[in-house]
Formats: structure tokens, C-alpha cells, sequence
């Protein structure tokens, strides 16, 4: 692909040498600096997930005895007798990962953020300077162990990515320096889901082909035909070229997305939230103009004069979600300690636990989006699975705009999961959130035959179901039902029962005295004056409940 | 820009073949209104957007059953739902989801005003999309289907069994329709 302002790019050209720096189990890491006295033995963090208490993150020892992101907080518990449970503190990760920034930029000034617990520069002038790609990686270690964070490590290859997957291969603390020119034979051997896309790693897995390597052989052309420009990106990973789209001319200054606050803003919330539709605003110029966003400084002055900036790089083009999300971590890193915090910030450590030297000593009075580097925009184009991107990407800017006008738990999308019931076999997930637990919803004994209700009651709809003689249907210890049902009355529908099935009984968590449920379920058809309506009923301590209708 | 042969999303089963042209016509709002099923052949309909390659959403009480979303046919990952939309911002939120989806699929609350809705109206024509509507639409609408009766099949006298099918009678009402009427199986 080339043109007027596009550089031709060579073939076979490998990215610039690049260092990653990589501290896995961020969140853990963070926790353990400002908790010294567990610098080892297993650890999790929790998130609040619609389900509960979620781990998000866990610590090495822990994941040795079956903990693993996604798991509820008492499973995890239960694999790991002992383990240390922490709830998530967004603020403390990024005010920990600034730090780490900030001792970074001594040594390189061009630092380019992932996310928190992973950063990457390229090392041409600092690796003239230290003597060497290794030495290099020993003092970028050495100024991260001296913020506080132990066990990180540094990867050192052509490209950003063979450089992550380097410091995926170094031991904890420790260096991996892939020398020049051996940098597609590193990549070959690792296997398809190191190039991060699960879906993509699981296609090729039954195409049969297991390691990057055996997908480097498949000719570009190919590729491009059925997987579109993202594959080809995917395909020059693989063999350890440059994955960078084609940079076009620096993008003219006028894109940058400029907002003053007055009064000087000091809450992260209250930032974040203007950041958000800044955000918005600047994806949508750049779309306007056929470009996408892969790198952007978030720049930011205080009242006191101090400028601050901070370049984020992104996997692909930035989303308005993305980019949002990266501004308000920046600013959880910047202001979450000094007078200002924001919430969340850990209140129960005092003032010798914070980091030393405060950043910011003043409101923001300005906050600034700059596009860094941009790339055609892949258009329409089709996904993996024939799905429209460019509707995608219409559709989640949509759906990000309702949740700003109705709030985050609004605007759901519904995941099938594991349960008897209908209620029980979906999760609701806000729309943004990543959805952890990988379960795979088989069929659960005891499981309500027949097709989904329409409708769900939760909390269930009260009812009455009686029998001929007009009595309330009482259900046994043993699960069987005092008389076969013969009229139901709810909102939900209200006549003679003309056909039904069950009971089925459910003895929920028998083990338990306390969390015990015992009910009977029936589908009914009940003769309404609005015709036949079928309902799923159960019958629970002698209260008789709508729970879905089959609308 | 849409190729003239792709102005209607299709709808598969027993129930596209009861509309006109085997499909919805974009840029029309659809009204679902009659007894039990409503919400079952809302949902089917929703479908023929996802499995076109575009987006289908639902705003709702939250009562929609995730479920049956997904039996019905509909592509979990180009669907969502919206819930807990105070009715007097109803119009406000359906609006800003024309602009971003090709269907919304959404129950009108009682007090929605005939401006509100013709302007709704409006708004579906310019952005090709369809809107469908279940329960009262008090403007006009390019499709009516109403659903007459259900009949289930499954359960024995004695509670053996379960509920297995139900056969629906639906009828279509519209410019192409003239009240094509079946029985739809599901």
C-alpha cells in the first residue's frame, strides 16, 4: 500500500528495536508495594463483577494452586486455603505504574504505555548510551525494583511485539535479549494465542496450525482474502516483521482535543467523565477523516503551571472505550494522591505509605488529546465471523453515549451461563466489561426442559396456585405436591390451569443449613381471557411465585 | 448506502414467510402488539438484523429474557439491551440508538406522545433502520403483526412432560400485507 505521504515499507522490514518492560500480575504487584509484609505467598484481587466478588488478578503462588481470573471469590477460596484476598484499587495501580513511569523516563524519555504493568521504548540512543541492549535492561530493572516492585522483567528483540513476547520468556527480575536477526525464528516456536486475539488463536488451532511459525507460512495474500487487514497484521507478527500500519504525515495539530477547566478540576471522576466525551469527539473527527488512532499523548496543566504528558499506545485502533479508559488511568496516576484522590483511593494507609514527591500540587486547568500517530482507517471491512466492523464500531459508540446518559449498568449484552433455571443461565454484563470467566454452559442436570420464557420476573411475580378445591398447592419435603394444580392467579396471568408440568423439585445447596433453598417448579398453561399463557411457577415455603412467563 | 437488494432484512421461518417479501423493509417501524408471544416474535424479528451483520438492541424493563434472546436466533455478540429508561426519556434514548444500530426492538410506555412518535418515525426513514415496537403505537406503522392465539403442546394430564412447543397464530397487517395469516411453530 502506498501513495503520495504513505513511505513505502519494505517487505521484510523487522520494527525498530524495542524494550518491553513487563511487571505480570500488576494489580498484584501494586498491592504488594503498599503491603511489604506480603511480598510473597498467594495473593488475589478482587473486582465487584455483576456475580460478586471476582478475581481479577492473582499472585504466582496462588495461581500455582488453581486461582485464576474470572473465578468467584469463594471458589478461589476454596482452591487456596490461606489466600489473601484484596479488593481492586484502580487508583493505587495507577499511581504505582506512574511511579514506575516516571523512574522510567530517566533513562528514555519516549516511553509508550500499554496499560498498567507494561510499557515499551525503543533503545537505540539509551542502548548506545548504557554499552548494550543487556546492560540497558539491567538498569531500566533496577530503577523499577527501586520504586518497589520486584520480579519485573524486560524483554529486548526487533518490534514491540517479538520484545513482549522477550519479556514473557525472561525469568522474573530477570533480562531476555533476542539478538538481532533472530528474531523470526523466537517468534516461530511460540504457540497461535501468544498473538492475543482468542478467536483468531482458536481458528487457527483447527486450521492445525499450533505455533506462530506454521501460521508465518501462509502466503499474505491468502490471509488478507480471509481474515482482512487485521489478519496480515496478525501474519507479520508472526514472523517477527513490523506490525505497525503504514504512518502517515504527523497528524495536523488541529485534531488535538483541547478541554479548560474553570474552576481547576481536582477529582478524577469529574475529569474522567469530560474525558470521555472528548474522547468521543476526537475519534469521531479522525473517522471523519478515514483515520484511526493506535498512539496518543495525554497532556495535562495544573494552576501552578506543572505540565504533564504521557504517551499510550493501543493493540489496533484506539476505541472511544479504550481511549477513555487509558485517559482515566493516566489521571488516577497523576491525581489519586497529593490532596486531591478520588474515591477509591486507599484511605486506610497513612500518609509514609504513599509514594514520595507529589505530581501535581494544584487542580487541572487543562487537558489535552493529541493523536500521536495515526492510520488509515480499515473501513468497512468484514470480521472474522462475516460481522460488519464498521457497524461494530458504530454500534459501541452508541452504546457508550446511552451508558453516559442512563449510566454503566444500563446498557447490558447477556452471556449464557451455567444453571438450572432460566434466570440462573444468564449473566447480564455491562456493556464494556470484559467478560472474565471463560464457562462453558453445559447442560446442568435438573435443568428446566423446554424453550427460554421471554420473560424473566426477578425478583419473581407473587402468585397464588390452587387447586380444584380453591386451596394453595403445598409442596412436601420430599418434593411431591399436596394436588395437581387447577388455577393460578399472578399479574402475570390469572384463570384455570389447562395443562401442566412437574413438580420438579430443587434442593439447593443442601450442604448448607443457612443458604438451603427447597421449591417445586411447574409449567403451567394458564387460560387467561387473553388466551393460553404459559408460566413457569414454583412453590418455595408456601409462597407460590410467577418466576418467567412464555411470552 | 444499502443495494436495493438489501432493503429488506430477511426473516427466516414460518414467520418471514408471512411477511411481505420474506423480510422487514428498512427505514419501517413494525408494531407487535396482541396476547401471549409478543415479546417471542419481537425477538424473532430483532434476529434478522444480527444475522445480517448488524446490531440489534433492546430496551427493556428488565424483565427480557436473555435466554430466549438467544434461542430465538438472535448473534449474542452484535445484541444488547438497554434497561432501566425512565419513560420520559424513552423517546430521547431510542433515538440515540437509531442513530448507532439497524434495530431496536422496545416497548412505548403508555404516555408517549404522538410528536415523540412521529418523530421517531421520522427518524427510522432517514437512517434505514427499523424500529420494533410491542404494545400500543399510537402513529402510524409500515407492519402490524399481531399475534392471535397460542396453542402449547407438551404436558400430559398428570403433570408428565414438559412444555415443548408452542403453535402460534399470527397475522400480518400492512401496504404488501392484506392480513396474511399462520400458524407459526416454534
Amino acid at each position: 500500500m502506498s501513495g503520495p505521504g504513505i513511505p513505502a515499507r519494505s517487505e521484510q522490514s523487522h520494527g525498530y528495536r524495542t524494550l518491553t518492560l513487563w511487571c505480570p500480575d500488576w494489580p498484584v504487584m501494586a498491592w504488594r508495594r503498599l503491603h511489604p509484609a506480603r511480598a510473597d505467598g498467594p495473593v488475589a484481587i478482587v473486582e465487584r463483577a455483576d456475580r460478586g466478588l471476582v478475581v481479577r488478578s492473582a499472585s504466582a503462588e496462588a495461581r500455582a494452586e488453581g486461582v485464576r481470573p474470572g473465578l468467584r471469590r469463594r471458589e478461589a477460596e476454596a482452591r487456596c486455603p490461606g489466600l489473601v484476598v484484596a479488593e481492586a484499587d484502580l487508583a493505587g495501580e495507577a499511581v504505582a505504574f506512574e511511579a514506575v513511569a516516571r523512574a522510567i523516563e530517566e533513562i528514555t524519555p519516549r516511553l509508550e504505555l500499554r496499560r498498567p504493568g507494561r510499557l515499551a521504548f525503543p533503545t537505540r540512543g539509551p542502548s548506545r548510551y548504557f554499552g548494550g541492549d543487556r546492560s540497558l535492561a539491567v538498569a531500566v530493572l533496577d530503577a523499577v525494583t527501586a520504586t518497589g516492585i520486584p520480579n519485573a522483567r524486560a524483554g529486548v528483540a526487533d518490534g514491540g511485539f517479538a520484545s513482549w513476547l522477550a519479556a514473557r520468556r525472561a525469568d522474573p527480575g530477570g533480562v531476555c535479549v533476542i539478538e538481532p536477526g533472530t528474531t523470526t525464528e523466537f517468534v516461530a516456536e511460540w504457540p497461535v494465542a501468544a498473538l492475543g486475539d482468542p478467536e483468531l488463536a482458536r481458528l487457527l488451532v483447527r486450521l492445525g496450525l499450533r505455533t506462530l511459525g506454521a501460521f508465518a507460512e501462509l502466503s499474505e495474500g491468502a490471509v488478507l482474502a480471509r481474515f482482512g487487514p487485521p489478519g496480515v497484521r496478525a501474519l507479520r507478527r508472526a514472523r517477527g516483521l513490523d506490525d505497525t500500519a503504514p504512518v502517515l504525515t504527523v497528524p495536523p495539530p488541529e485534531l488535538a482535543e483541547t478541554h479548560e477547566f474553570d474552576p481547576p478540576a481536582d477529582r478524577v471522576d469529574v475529569v474522567a467523565f469530560t474525558a470521555k466525551a472528548m474522547a468521543d469527539r476526537l475519534l469521531d473527527a479522525l473517522a471523519d477523516r478515514g483515520l484511526a488512532c493506535t498512539r496518543v499523548v495525554i497532556e495535562a496543566e495544573t494552576e501552578h503551571d506543572e505540565r504533564l504528558a504521557r504517551c499510550w499506545r493501543h493493540e489496533g485502533a484506539l476505541t472511544p472505550l479504550a481511549l477513555a479508559t487509558r485517559v482515566h488511568w493516566q489521571l488516577e496516576g497523576w491525581l489519586a494522591h497529593g490532596p486531591f484522590s478520588s474515591e477509591t483511593s486507599s484511605s486506610e494507609h497513612g500518609p509514609d505509605d504513599r509514594v514520595t514527591g507529589d505530581w501535581v500540587t494544584g487542580g487541572l486547568t487543562v487537558l489535552r488529546l493529541v493523536p500521536d500517530e495515526v492510520t488509515p482507517a480499515t473501513g468497512r471491512q468484514l470480521g472474522f465471523w462475516g460481522g460488519d466492523a464498521a457497524a461494530t464500531e458504530r454500534a459501541a459508540r452508541t452504546l457508550v453515549r446511552v451508558q453516559a446518559m442512563l449510566g454503566p449498568d444500563a446498557v447490558v449484552r447477556a452471556v449464557a451461563t451455567g444453571g438450572r433455571t432460566p434466570d440462573e443461565r444468564i449473566r447480564w454484563l455491562p456493556w464494556g466489561e470484559r467478560d472474565l470467566a471463560d464457562e462453558d454452559p453445559a447442560p446442568w442436570p435438573g435443568r428446566v426442559p423446554g424453550p427460554a420464557p421471554a420473560r424473566v420476573h426477578v425478583p419473581p411475580l407473587p402468585a397464588a396456585l390452587l387447586d380444584a378445591d380453591g386451596q394453595a398447592i403445598v409442596v412436601s419435603g420430599r418434593g411431591t405436591a399436596s394436588a395437581a394444580p387447577a388455577s393460578l392467579r399472578s399479574a402475570a396471568a390469572t384463570g384455570a390451569i389447562t395443562a401442566f408440568a412437574g413438580p420438579w423439585p430443587h434442593d439447593l445447596r443442601w450442604w448448607d443449613r443457612l443458604t438451603r433453598r427447597r421449591r417445586a417448579l411447574w409449567q403451567v398453561v394458564v387460560d387467561d381471557d387473553r388466551g393460553a399463557v404459559a408460566c413457569l411457577v414454583s412453590v418455595e415455603s408456601g409462597n407460590a411465585r410467577v418466576d418467567a412467563v412464555y411470552d | 448506502m444499502v443495494l436495493a437488494g438489501e432493503r429488506l432484512l430477511a426473516v427466516t421461518g414460518a414467520l418471514g414467510e408471512l411477511l411481505p417479501g420474506g423480510g422487514i423493509p428498512r427505514g419501517a417501524v413494525v408494531a407487535v402488539t396482541g396476547a401471549a408471544g409478543v415479546t417471542t416474535t419481537g425477538l424473532s424479528l430483532a434476529a434478522a438484523a444480527t444475522t445480517a451483520g448488524e446490531w440489534a438492541v433492546a430496551v427493556d424493563d428488565g424483565t427480557l429474557g436473555g435466554l430466549a434472546a438467544l434461542e430465538s436466533g438472535i448473534v449474542p455478540d452484535r445484541f444488547a439491551v438497554v434497561r432501566r429508561v425512565p419513560p420520559a426519556r424513552w423517546a430521547t434514548v431510542v433515538a440515540a440508538l437509531l442513530d448507532g444500530v439497524s434495530c431496536v426492538l422496545a416497548a412505548p410506555p403508555g404516555a408517549l406522545r404522538h410528536g415523540d412518535a412521529r418523530r421517531l418515525v421520522a427518524r427510522v426513514r432517514e437512517r434505514d433502520a427499523v424500529l420494533i415496537v410491542s404494545g400500543a403505537w399510537p402513529v402510524e406503522a409500515a407492519l402490524r403483526v399481531t399475534v392471535e392465539g397460542t396453542e402449547w403442546s407438551g404436558p400430559g394430564s398428570d403433570g408428565s412432560g414438559w412444555l415443548e412447543g408452542a403453535a402460534r397464530t399470527v397475522r400480518v397487517d400492512g401496504r404488501a400485507a392484506h392480513g396474511a395469516t399462520g400458524r407459526i411453530a416454534s
